[in-house]
């Protein structure tokens, strides 16, 4: 990963895992081509805004500590998805804000794969009008 | 810096610059030269490869994804030759006489803008689909709307040869779509008027601009050499959409004599709504947007629109997250979709300017009324599912991940108004308007009714940016229809003003 921290790319892959839960059984393969097209993504976006995803992240690994003592990655699955339902929901707009990015980027990497397609029944043709009556 | 010396300067290549482009190309044969700068790549036939993200980062701009300045919502325009005139889905509505009247322009008639709309229509093949081409995730659309008494139409589209790949978002593989990029740049270019991709004009002044060509690793290479350039140009005309001619304009320093630039922006507020049904449709096959409902126009401000969208924009528009939305994304091909457009009011404050490095920055905030109507919107799609026979419904607002069948009679308890916060859904818009709002009064708006801006008789805007409020439909072919005029008097114009 040419911007994110190996270290925040570990923790990344930990909240992926809550957001898609497939992440978390991702092969090798899945996980490089993951963190490829984010990358990729940060590239094209300004630096500010690469920084804004860096701090999110690290808000995510320490909130946690104000309500259960633990970070994020310390707290176990049910307590990580009470978290995150609570960022989705919370009155605060910018971690609401924050968190819909963060799944936004976590669903590109995952959902933008094609390799996957197939296991979402997504194959689309070139000749889709040929599919219709078949 | 190079010098080049224009005749006319076009900036953009998209619904507006492709058709004054088309529309002033006679010129070239008595020697007037005409030059379109387009910043994106005009991308080669195999490299339209459906691919969503590697599609969205080579043809729009920040990936389709650029923010508002609040982050509430995100705009999508493609940055190309043909600009968004690529990855439009090519429905062709011509703007209401109603909405000619409200955007109330001395010297606009609506029999003018109808007339030139229909040159558009005839341009680009537009027709209605044959029946036999529906596919089921439209025919559910009708299906749900008819069975609840609701009006519903069939769009015009403007396809040739359409094979059903169903990708027309991420550019047609097949080269089906009539774009700008299909249609009026082409036929520019084969009487002479030159197209330079990957060229950004980054400011106009009297009769010159400054343009800036890179190289790309895609596309074709562009017709000039990368570097920095000085153009000079008897006339300009401005048409590089609702975000970046007025953005240009800023950065030209044209923003101190023109109060109302960047101003009164309309965005048709969007959301993207999902569906399950208990077996496998034809949704992704075919061309995925064949019908429309305007039901709701007129007291709940809003338009309901077939559509299909792949698995990463769907899977960023439903809310939520973890197994259950995992389990929806799953079964893609039991899923029924409909798109919301929220017809918004040009509030002043909505409006486009530029940050400190010249770029755009759009501050749109969402209206109480926009999300009045995006609450409605919500509820009443859910009703033409169920009507359709949905087994359970996606509502981002609804406190919970589905509304299953059983509870549809309580949609209202469920979908609480006060779950549709900006920042908790996503909202996207695909039609940018406004910015260079034509009109008569040089304090309320940019440009006169035939798109030359106030007091600067060598400018010209042609694009969507002209819109004084929304159009209340799909806007592509009320762009044409105003770049078709604006080049009239660009032709008048450029007689007047010699050599
Ligand atoms: C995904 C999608 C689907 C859509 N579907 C429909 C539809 O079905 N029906 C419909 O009616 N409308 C549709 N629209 C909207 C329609 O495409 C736009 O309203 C229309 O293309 C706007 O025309 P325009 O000329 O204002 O801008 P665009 O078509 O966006 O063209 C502007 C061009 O100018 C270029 N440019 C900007 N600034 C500069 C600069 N400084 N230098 C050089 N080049 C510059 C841009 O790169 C771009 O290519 C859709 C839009 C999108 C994004």
């Amino acid at each position: 990963m040419r911007y994110l921290s190996q270290e925040r790319a570990r923790f990344l892959l930990v909240v992926a895992g809550r957001i898609v839960p497939a992440i978390a059984g991702m092969e090798a393969e899945g996980v490089s081509r993951f963190f490829g097209i984010i990358d990729a993504a940060l590239g094209d976006r300004p630096a500010p805004v690469r920084r804004q995803l860096g701090a999110f992240l690290g808000l995510i690994r320490w909130l946690p500590v104000l309500r259960w003592g633990a970070s994020f990655d310390r707290i176990g699955a049910r307590r990580q998805d009470r978290f995150l339902r609570w960022l989705q929901r919370t009155r605060l707009r910018l971690l609401r804000q924050g968190f819909w990015a963060l799944k936004t980027i976590v669903f590109m990497g995952y959902y933008g794969q094609p390799e996957l397609w197939p296991l979402f029944g997504y194959e689309p043709r070139q000749d889709g009008n040929e599919a219709l009556h078949a | 810096m190079r010098e080049v010396q224009a005749d006319i300067v076009i900036v953009g290549s998209g619904a507006g610059g492709g058709t004054v482009a088309k529309e002033l190309a006679p010129l070239c044969a008595d020697g007037v030269r005409i030059v379109v700068f387009e910043q994106g790549p005009k991308l080669k036939d195999e490299e339209l490869t459906g691919r969503e993200i590697e599609m969205a980062s080579r043809l729009y701009f920040d990936s389709g994804g650029m923010l508002t300045h609040d982050r509430s919502m995100t705009l999508a325009w493609a940055r190309a030759y043909g600009g968004s005139t690529t990855v439009y889905t090519g429905t062709s509505m011509v703007v209401p006489e109603h909405v000619l009247k409200k955007w109330d322009v001395p010297g606009l008639a609506w029999d003018d803008v109808r007339r030139r709309s229909e040159k558009a229509l005839a341009e680009n093949n537009v027709h209605l689909l044959e029946d036999e081409l529906i596919n089921e995730n439209n025919r559910l659309f009708v299906a749900g709307c008819r069975a609840l008494g609701y009006r519903v139409q069939q769009f015009p589209i403007n396809v040739k040869g359409c094979h059903g790949a169903g990708v027309c978002n991420l550019g047609c593989p097949n080269g089906a779509k009539q774009g700008t990029n299909r249609v009026q740049l082409p036929l520019a270019e084969r009487q002479g008027v030159q197209v330079v991709t990957n060229a950004t004009v980054t400011s106009v002044a009297k009769r010159m601009c400054t343009v800036r060509v890179r190289s790309r690793k895609f596309g074709e290479p562009s017709a000039w050499e990368p570097g920095e350039y000085i153009v000079k140009a008897r006339i300009i005309v401005v048409a590089g959409n609702a975000i970046n001619s007025p953005a240009l304009l800023f950065r030209s320093g044209l923003g101190e004599y023109l109060p109302a630039l960047g101003r009164g922006i309309t965005l048709h507020p969007a959301l993207i709504l999902a569906a399950q049904h208990d077996h496998p449709l034809t949704n992704f096959f075919g061309f995925p947007k064949s019908y429309y409902s305007d039901q709701f126009r007129d007291d709940q401000r809003f338009l309901l629109e077939t559509c299909m969208y792949y698995p990463f924009t769907t899977a960023k528009n439903l809310n939520g997250f973890g197994e259950e939305h995992e389990a929806m994304m799953r079964h893609l091909q039991f899923q029924q979709q409909i798109l919301v457009l929220a017809l918004d009011e040009p509030l002043e404050t909505n409006r486009v300017e530029i940050g400190h490095h010249g770029e755009p920055v759009v501050r749109y905030r969402l209206a109480h009324t926009v999300l009045d109507s995006l609450h409605r919107a919500m509820i009443e799609a859910a009703r033409i599912f169920f009507a359709a026979g949905a087994s359970r419904v996606h509502v981002p607002a609804a406190e919970t991940f589905f509304v299953k069948r059983e509870d549809q009679d309580r949609l209202e308890a469920l979908v609480p108004r006060a779950n549709v916060r900006p920042g908790g859904i996503s909202i996207s818009s695909a039609h940018l308007m406004g910015g260079c709002r034509m009109g008569a009064d040089e304090k309320t708006s940019v440009t006169d009714a035939w798109g030359q801006v106030h007091g600067f008789p060598w400018l010209f805007i042609a694009d969507s940016s002209l819109f004084p409020r929304c159009s209340e439909v799909n806007p592509y072919v009320t762009v044409m229809a105003l770049a078709d005029r604006v080049a009239e008097r660009v032709r008048e114009r450029f007689k007047e003003l010699g050599s």
